[in-house]
Parts: structure tokens; sequence; C-alpha cells
């Protein structure tokens, strides 16, 4: 019987200093109206929709605390979707995939980015315009994205062989140092960070080139389609509304977020520009005839092509329209 | 046993000459900076003074931040491991589970316990005062273990002697011969508890240094970066250099740097050994189960025992999912090994160099005890841009990470050689290679081993780390891809391996190091 | 047996001036006032004084293990780094400094080493009969006690066939029958041989027993206040003649001892 009790006491003592401790009685609970937004990465102009809505109101109105959470490099969007803890998160058609075949129930219900962000970025000097141009370059990307620039390969029939990879960070400098002859990287981040500095960076499209995987889209999962329709509703029509405002004056939308994020280390400059070079992605006819956030059969029937390239297999099941709809019959 | 040396307050000229090293070194700096101008590498100290005074508030307020989350986590973790500590003390039975338990939660791969404490804590400071916490306990846990046994035999004898226990002993006794340990894990915590902190910050933090670093780092903002590596620099080892005045101020002999391992009364009893095995993992995979039920965390993210079961031995791609898991171990090894091997050759080479030349020594130590404590995050992408992607690249992060906590470690033992055993030497007009290879180093292999041990996360946290943010390759690649891919059963199979791996290898370090101790050792394992 | 060198007498001693302070300021220790001495070759000579007096002090200057504050020391015609260089001397430390991880045979063969001589297991393994610690060649430091450390440290001084010895308090934890018992024994192995000798020893007997010279030092800053010859042949038998020295060397001490605290002690 001693024995016993001495184990159990060194139990809960080595439970006490491990992770038990931090887990104990740690149920993020949200108060009644509060709804999380988990975005996919550090505050910028990137969510810059998001933070007008919050900012003139446009959640407040429909009596909707809505908290934006930011990402980072080690917060992957989809634990707190599913966990609850965040009401709606931003990832990306093949994030949700990928979500979806580990069994996660999510759903997109709008799409921010028609097009996909992904580009290849060049300097002049040595440009690559079209895929073709790719044979025989080196180019620095990290090695979780090799399925993308094979999907790209296969798609346009470049030689995927003749690239040589590089693995190297999700930054500029291996570009600008000579060390590679491009990068494989979002359009509005680092060639805006080049320009900014005076660069010319040229930056090929993939979504130009039939990279079709929609990004920035919102997922819930079928539980909150089900049974929070109500903040669901309430959040995408302020969404909708706060990026309806960026369209018409990005400058603003940058402005605001340095204003609203004063800590995050942004240069007003940088973000102007990358809220102008995310314009096109976000918004196009599309939009201009449905609203910010909606998606065609055509788009989907697009993505599940390249997804099924990606080795990500989905049907248009992935995709539930019913809360934009629901929105635009309101 | 501890042995101070005569004179541990240093002269006035000592400190001049590292403050000319230090010019020497600045000079260096801006000139490399200069040259490679235009590359945006690397940038100049002259550059990085006008950044700072530039944005001030900002990377105040980061600092302040970062500094506030790292001084909570390293609160909590010093006080956990305190309390770990006395309670492996007062109930010897528990000792064994303890000090296991402990090894493994260090051991965890920072990549996979962020992002579950950021939907355990929700938006806020929680993740980066955990992460330091975690950080820094064990580091401060071990040296009190071996420092509330360093008394004396009769000591405990004269509290018996009067009829008083074990509690008596723990207070007016253990606690006090413990003091000077404590203070070394202390020292040794702060930079630590700044690296957790700023991790934590990678899992979504609104505000910080980490989220700058990010930031920096993706805007081709050189100055940035190696400003905030500075900075976060200076942080540590400031908080390192604080601990030592403050204890200077209360003690005038120096923390101890000799930890032997706790010498095991009970290792021919092999069945003791096995059931204490069984029951540690027993103990590990009852924690991991009720916590996440406790926790009531969803099982897409935060798999159980039993998920993992699965996913490597009786799921239908189990073999294929075992053939990635272990290819990307081994690759993270063929790096890992030779890092850790070339740190623990250098920091002992080095150490050895300066004994031999001590007005060098004198003038680069504080140099190495400041560098000692750079976070790793911060030097990973630096090391990187010198070094390249490649595999050079990640073996010398790994080396680093090894190297300035060996060489201070060898370099304090060699100093400490009992002063009799020199004069011993002297009086025989011995020479110098002589005394090097009969006392010093043989009396210095208890600080080498206890070095090489705490080396051991270090090391594949350098390693994993060096892969997760800079080349992709490897156990650390894998496990930053799976949670793009939401492929959770990988990141717990590759987290429960390392976790494995990295306590495997202590133990195997252990082995060695108490059968060298054994031979060259017996009056210097602590009691 | 052990005498190889019988026909050479060893070197004589001179300190002339020697001191030695420690610190400065406020923290300045006075250890040894200036001293001129003159020991002379194949003699025993024992310092004896109150604790904490200088003696290990005057030993170590005397090895050349310290600098001296002012003046010098000569060894025959050399300096103790010169005696040190050729192995001419050997120390035997309060603290017997037998390396931890080597076993007594180990201990003792090492110093044949350092002095650069050839192995020779043979006279090790005398020595350490000799001291009486045979059975003990293979054990570690840990498993000996005090005394039987302090003798493994004599036999190792007595192992390179030194021309002088130095010994700081070499019986000091050695029980009281085994150290009557090499009070006898040792003294012989290098006094047949003409080897010069400087003990220190808190004991008046043991000094008294064992050196042709007994000088006693006064409390810090150890000065000479009494030297006293030590006319006996060995080996020496109590009796008359040696308690009368003993007497007199204890007067010696006595009259320079420091004053006692104040009586405090009520009722």
């Amino acid at each position: 019987m001693k024995r016993n009790a001495l184990t159990r006491r060194g139990f809960l003592a080595t439970g006490a200093g491990g992770v038990l401790a931090t887990s104990l009685g740690l149920h993020p609970a949200l108060a009644a109206g509060t709804v999380n937004l988990q975005l996919s990465w550090l505050h910028s102009v990137q969510f810059g929709g998001s933070y007008i809505a919050k900012s003139k109101g446009y959640w407040s109105d429909q009596g909707l605390d809505v908290s934006l959470t930011p990402g980072g490099p080690n917060a992957p969007v989809e634990p707190p979707v599913v966990s609850g803890t965040a009401l709606v998160g931003i990832s990306a058609a093949d994030y949700t995939a990928a979500a979806v075949a580990q069994g996660a129930p999510f759903k997109i219900i709008a799409v921010a980015m028609q097009k996909n962000p992904f580009a290849i970025a060049s300097l002049p000097a040595n440009p690559v315009r079209e895929p073709k141009d790719l044979e025989g370059k080196k180019i620095g990307m990290a090695l979780a994205n090799t399925p993308v620039l094979k999907a790209l390969c296969t798609l346009n029939d470049v030689n995927f062989d003749a690239i040589e990879v590089v693995p190297t960070q999700y930054d500029a400098a291996p570009l600008v140092a000579g060390q590679v002859d491009c990068l494989l990287c979002w359009a509005t981040d680092l060639p805006v960070a080049m320009t900014m500095k005076g660069l010319d960076p040229v930056t090929m499209l993939m979504a130009d080139f039939g990279y079709a995987v929609q990004s920035q889209t919102y997922i819930a999962t079928e539980d909150s389609l089900a049974n929070s329709r109500k903040e669901l509703v309430e959040l995408l029509r302020g969404e909708i509304r706060g990026w309806a405002d960026y369209h018409k004056d990005t400058d603003a939308a940058a402005e605001l977020t340095v204003k609203m994020f004063p800590d995050a280390g942004l240069d007003l400059e940088t973000q102007k520009l990358q809220a102008k070079r995310q314009v096109p992605l976000m918004f196009s006819d599309v939009t201009d005839e449905h609203g910010f956030g909606w998606f065609t059969d055509e788009s989907i029937a697009e993505n599940i092509k390249t997804l099924a390239l990606l080795d990500k297999p989905v049907t248009a099941d992935l995709w539930d329209r019913s809360i934009l709809e629901e929105i635009h019959a309101g | 046993m501890i042995l101070s040396p005569a004179r541990w307050r240093r002269p006035r000229t000592d400190w001049l000459r590292s403050i000319a090293t230090a010019l020497v070194a600045l000079i260096a700096w801006e000139a490399l900076a200069r040259a490679l101008a235009g590359t945006y590498l690397i940038a100049g100290p002259l550059e990085i003074a006008s950044y700072l005074s530039d944005h001030a508030g900002l990377i105040l307020r980061a600092t302040g931040w970062t500094a506030l989350a790292a001084a909570g986590g390293y609160v909590i973790g010093n006080l956990t491991a305190i309390a770990l500590a006395a309670v492996a003390i007062l109930i010897p039975g528990a000792a064994r589970l303890i000090s296991s338990l402990a090894l493994i939660v260090f051991c965890l791969p920072l990549v996979a316990t962020g992002p579950i404490l950021r939907v355990l804590w929700g938006p806020g400071l929680g993740p980066q005062v955990t992460l330091a916490a975690l950080a820094v306990y064990f580091t401060t846990f071990l040296p009190l273990q071996v420092g509330l046994r360093a008394a004396p035999p009769n000591w405990f004898d004269l509290v018996r002697s009067y009829g008083r226990g074990g509690w008596t002993a723990l207070v007016e006794v253990r606690a006090m011969a413990a003091l000077p340990y404590l203070i070394a894990g202390l020292q040794i915590a702060a930079p630590a508890a700044f690296l957790g902190a700023l991790v934590g910050e990678f899992t979504g933090a609104e505000r910080g240094m980490g989220v700058l670093t990010i930031r920096a780092m993706r805007s081709l903002d050189v100055a940035g970066t190696w400003s905030l590596a500075t900075i976060a620099a200076a942080v540590s080892m400031l908080a390192h250099a604080g601990i030592g005045w403050l204890w200077r101020r209360l003690d005038d002999a120096p923390p101890p740097l000799i930890l032997a391992s706790l010498p095991d009364a009970r290792t021919d009893r092999r069945w003791a050994t096995r059931l204490n095995l069984i029951l540690v993992v027993l103990v590990v995979i009852a924690l991991w189960w009720l916590s996440m039920e406790f926790a009531g965390l969803n099982r897409f993210f935060a798999k159980r025992p039993d998920d993992i079961w699965a996913f490597l031995v009786t799921a239908s791609g189990a073999a294929d999912h075992r053939t990635t898991l272990f290819a990307a171990l081994g690759q993270t090894l063929s790096l890992a090994l030779p890092g850790y091997a070339l740190g623990l050759a250098l920091g002992l080479g080095l150490a050895i160099a300066l004994l031999m030349l001590p007005a060098l020594a004198r003038a680069i130590m504080p140099l190495a005890v400041a560098l000692r404590a750079i976070p790793i995050v911060i030097t990973a992408p630096l090391v990187v841009v010198a070094m390249g992607r490649g595999a050079t690249g990640t073996i010398t992060i790994t080396a680093v990470m090894t190297f300035f906590p060996t060489f201070i470690a060898c370099y304090q033992g060699l100093k400490r050689t009992p002063a009799a055993l020199i004069d011993l030497f002297e009086s025989y007009a011995a020479t110098r290679w002589e005394r090097l290879t009969l006392v010093q180093f043989p009396a210095m292999l208890p600080a080498f081993f206890s070095a090489a041990r705490m080396a051991v996360p270090a090391a594949i946290l350098a390693t994993t780390t060096a892969e997760w943010l800079a080349t992709g390759h490897g156990i650390g690649g894998l496990m930053a891809l799976t949670a793009s891919t939401s492929d959770y059963g990988m990141l717990w199979s590759s987290v429960v391996l390392l976790a494995l791996v990295a306590v495997a290898a202590y133990a195997a370090i252990e082995r060695i190091e108490r059968a060298v101790l054994r031979r060259y050792g017996a009056e210097q394992l602590v009691r | 047996m052990l005498v190889e060198r019988g026909s050479d007498i060893g070197p004589g001693i001179t300190c002339e001036g020697l001191s030695r302070i420690f610190g400065t300021g406020a923290a300045r220790i006075d250890a040894l006032a200036p001293t001129d001495l003159q020991l002379d070759g194949g003699r025993t000579t024992a310092f004896v004084g109150p604790s904490g007096c200088g003696k290990s002090t005057l030993l170590r200057l005397i090895a050349g293990l310290d600098p001296p504050s002012a003046g010098r020391v000569r060894i025959g015609a050399e300096t103790p780094l010169e005696m040190r260089r050729r192995a001419g001397l050997s120390v035997a430390f309060q603290d017997a400094a037998l390396l931890p991880w080597r076993s007594v045979r180990g201990n003792i063969a090492l110093a044949r080493k350092l002095a650069r001589m050839t192995p020779d297991p043979a006279k090790v393994d005398d020595l350490i009969a000799t001291v009486g610690l045979a059975g003990f060649e293979d054990r570690r430091p840990a498993d000996l006690s005090g005394g039987m450390r302090q003798r493994a440290a004599i036999a190792r001084c007595l192992a390179t066939d030194p021309q002088l010895l130095l010994l700081d308090e070499p019986f000091g934890a050695v029980d009281e029958l085994t150290r009557a018992r090499l009070n006898q024994e040792l003294p012989a192995l290098w006094q047949a041989r003409g080897v010069t000798a400087v003990m220190i020893t808190h004991s008046i007997s043991e000094a008294v027993r064992i050196a042709d010279r007994v000088v006693v030092l006064s409390p810090r800053p150890a000065r000479v206040v009494a030297d006293i010859a030590v006319p006996l042949p060995h080996p020496r038998e109590k009796g008359p003649a040696l308690d009368a020295l003993i007497e007199e060397v204890g007067a010696a001490l006595a009259r320079h001892a420091p004053a006692p605290p104040p009586a405090r002690i009520a009722s």
C-alpha cells in the first residue's frame, strides 16, 4: 500500500512539472457572442479587409464580437478550427484538402484569393517569365513545396528533372545574393520586399499558368455549419463589407493595418504595395458580379484537377456555398 | 567535490583585455559586413546601431513583451524544478521516475508542442510562458539533483543524531549545499528561457521579438534581422551575467560546474532498472493519454498513444509511415551526430589550448561565456547564411550549440584541478603536458561528461530547428511539413521517436560516463 | 636495501632575508617575517610552531612552490627550481595529494615517471611494504583511511631517491600506534642515506624524536624564536634526555604562545 501511495505522489508531482500542468483546466472558453477568426499568418495587410470590418464595426453592428488571432510559422490553422477554439480559419484549398483527408470535417465556405498567390520570382538579368524558363535554373524553395513545383511542371510540360531545387528558408536573400536563379514564393511578400529595396523582380504568377488552387479560403467545421450558421453568416457578411472597402482604397487599408498593430513591425509603404498587389488575386469579374468571397463551379472543377496533381484528391463536397448564398439572399 | 579556485574575482586588466578583444571582433564584423554589402547577408555594427536608434520604441516594446514571457516561464520553470528535486529527495523511491519523466518532457521538440499549447491557451502569452518554462526546468533540475546530495554524509548523520528526519536534512543541510548548484542552473536557464519565449511567439503571437524576427527575415530587412539577433543576444548575456553578479554578491565561491551524474547504488540490480523502465513507459503513456483527455483535445491533431500505435504498426500504410519516418530520422542523425561530435571535440580542444595559453584565455573566456547565451533560433539563420544550406550549415549549427557549453565546462573543469595535485607536479617540475594529461584532463572528465549529457537534447534541438527553419530536410523538416499537410499522426510519431532517441542517447552517454568515471573519478562522483 | 646514495650528503639549505606577504592593504597578511636560516646538509630539521603560524609557507618557499616576497633560497648551490627540475627534492603534502583515479602503486610509480626515472616496480612494492600498505597496492585513495593515504604519500616521496625531503605534517592523520612505528622506521630510510630533510609538525615529541635540530617558530608572522639541537643518536628511545629536550621545546613554544582569550565561562 505504501509503495502505491509513493508512486502516486511521484506521478502527480511529475505531472505538475510537465505538460499536464499547463493543460489542466485550460479550456479556452469564449464569452457568448464572441468568435475567433484564426488568421493564417502574422498580422499584416494580407488580412486588411478583416481589420476594416473590425474597426468600422461591421461585426459589432450585427451583435457579433470577432477576435482576430494571428498565425505564425509554428501555428497551423486547422487545430484551433477543429477544436472549436476558432469558428473560422483562413486556410488554403490544398491545406484544407489534406486536413479533410486526415479526417477533419472541414468545408470551404468562402474564398478570399481566387487566384493562388504562388509565384516564381527572379531578377531581370536572368528572368523566369514562363514555366519553360525554369529548365536549367536553380530554384530556391522550401522542400515541402516540391509537389507545387511538380504540379506546375506537369501542367505546362516542363521537365521537372531539369530544375535544380535548392532548399532555402522563406527569404529573398539567396536570390539577391546570387545563390539561386529564382524563388518559389508568394507574389505578395518577397517580391514586394525586393521592390521596396529598389530591386525590380520579375514575378511569374503560377495561377496564370494553370495552377488553380484557391488560397486564403475560409474554412469551418460541418458542426459549425449545422449549429452556428448565424455566427458564420454574420462573420462572412462583415468580411465581405470589409473587403469591399479594402478594394476601394487599399492605401487606407494599409494605414489602418499599421495603426492597429504598432508592435507588428510593419512598414507602411511596404504594406501599401502589398495591399495593391493582392487586389488582382482577390477581385475579378466573378467577385464584381457576386461579391467578395464567391467561387464558381468552374473554379471548383479547376481546383479539383490541380489538387489531384498535388496528390490531394477531393470532390466538390469540400466546398459549401450555402453561407454565401444565404448572405446574398438576405 | 566542489573546489574553489583561490581567486575568482578577475583583476581589472582582464576586463580591459576582454574589451579589447570585443573591439577587435566588432571591427572585423564591420569590415566583413562592408565587404559583403549588397548581398543582404550581414549587417555591421554601425548599421545595427542606426537601425536600433530609428526603431527604438518598437524594439523596446517587443523586447519587453518577450522578456516578460521569458521571466514568467523562468520563474515557473525553476520553481517546478525546485519542487521536483525536493520531491525526488524526500521520496527516494520516486527519484528515478521523476528524473526519467523530466528528461522525456525536456526532449519533446518545440515544433510539436507549440501548436498544441496555442490551442490550449488561446491568444496571449500562454504558449510563450509555457515553452520558456519547459526550456528551463531541466537545466535547473539536473544540477539541483546533484547539489542536494552534495553534502558530506556526516552532516546527515549529525541531523539524524538529533533524531530529526529527511525534512530537517533538506532544509538545514541539503538546501544550503545545493545553493551553488541552483545558481549554476539558474544561470544557464536565463538564456534558455528567452529562447523558449521566442519560439513560443512562432505559434501565433501578437507581438514580441519572435514576431519581428520572422517579419524582418521575410522582408529582406538584414539590418532588422541582425539588430534583433543582437538584442536577443544582449538580453540573454545580461541575464546570464546578472545572475552571476548576484551570486558573487551573496557568496565568494563561484557556482560549481562539476556536475557528475547521480551514482546509482542499484546498477547491479538489473531487474530494478527494468522495472523502472516499464514504470516510466506506463506513466508516460498514462500522462499522455490523461492530459489529452483532460484538456479535451481533438484527436485530429492531439493524437493518443493508440493512434500512434495504429499509425506505425497496425494501420494499412504503417510500413510506409515507418519508412518515411526512419529515413527522415536517419537524415537527421547523419547530421546531428557529426555536429555533436565536432562540437564536443572543438569545445574540449579549445579548452585545452586556452589552458596552455593563459593570456589568451583571459581575453576570450568572458566572450565565450557571453556567446553561450545567444539563443539558437537567432543563430540558426545566421549560421545558415554563412555556411550554406547543405549539410555543412546544419552540422555547424549543431556543433556551435554543443561547442559553447562543452568548452566552458571543460575549461572550468581543467582549471578546477585540486591545487594540491598541481603542487605535487610542480614539486617535480613536471611539464605542462604532463600536468595536462596526468592530472588536469582526468580531473576535467566529470565536467566534460556532464556537458556532453546536457548537450544531447541541445544538439537534437539544434539540428531539428535548422531543418525546420532552414533546410527542410530530416525529421525537423518532416515535422514542419506535417503541420501543413495536417499529417498529425506523422508529427506525433516523430515526436515519440525523437524523444526516444534523445533519451537513449542521454542514457548511453551516462553509461559511458559511469564507466569512465569509475576508472577516473571514483572520488569525484558526487554522493 | 634502499640505500643507494649513502655516500653523498644531501645539500644544505640557505635562506637569506626570506619573507612572504600575502595580499595588500587591509587584507595584507605577513606570513613569514624576514628570516635568515642555515640548514645543514644530510640533517633533519623540524619546524614546530602554533597552527597557522606560517610553517607551511616556509616549506613552500624552500620548495619554490611559492615565490618569496623578499630574500632568496639556495639549496646547495642551486635554486629550488633547478633542484626540482632534476628531481632532487620531494614534497610530502599535508593532504597527501594522491591522484584519485590511480591506485596506491600507480601513485607511487607516478613520482618516478614525473622525475623522468626508469620504472622500478620492485622498489615501489618495497616502499609500499615499508609504509605498511602491503595488500593495498591496487586500492584507490578513496578506499584508504586518512593515515593510509599519508603513508602512501611518504612512500611516493621516497620513490625518487631525493636528496632533499620536504615533509608537511607527514604523520598528521596517522593513528598513534602506527605513528610511533613510522617515527622509528621511516627516518632511518633517509637519514642513513644522508638525505637532507625538512619536516613540519605540531607534535613536539615527534620533532624531538626524528630531527637533529628543532626550530621553534612564533605565531604569525613566523619568526625563529628558538633553535634547539638534538644531539642524540638514532634510533632514539624514551628516556630522560629525550624528555628534557621535549620540555625545552615545549617551554620555548609556550613562551611565545598567543595570549589566551579571556575566560568567559560562567558557573
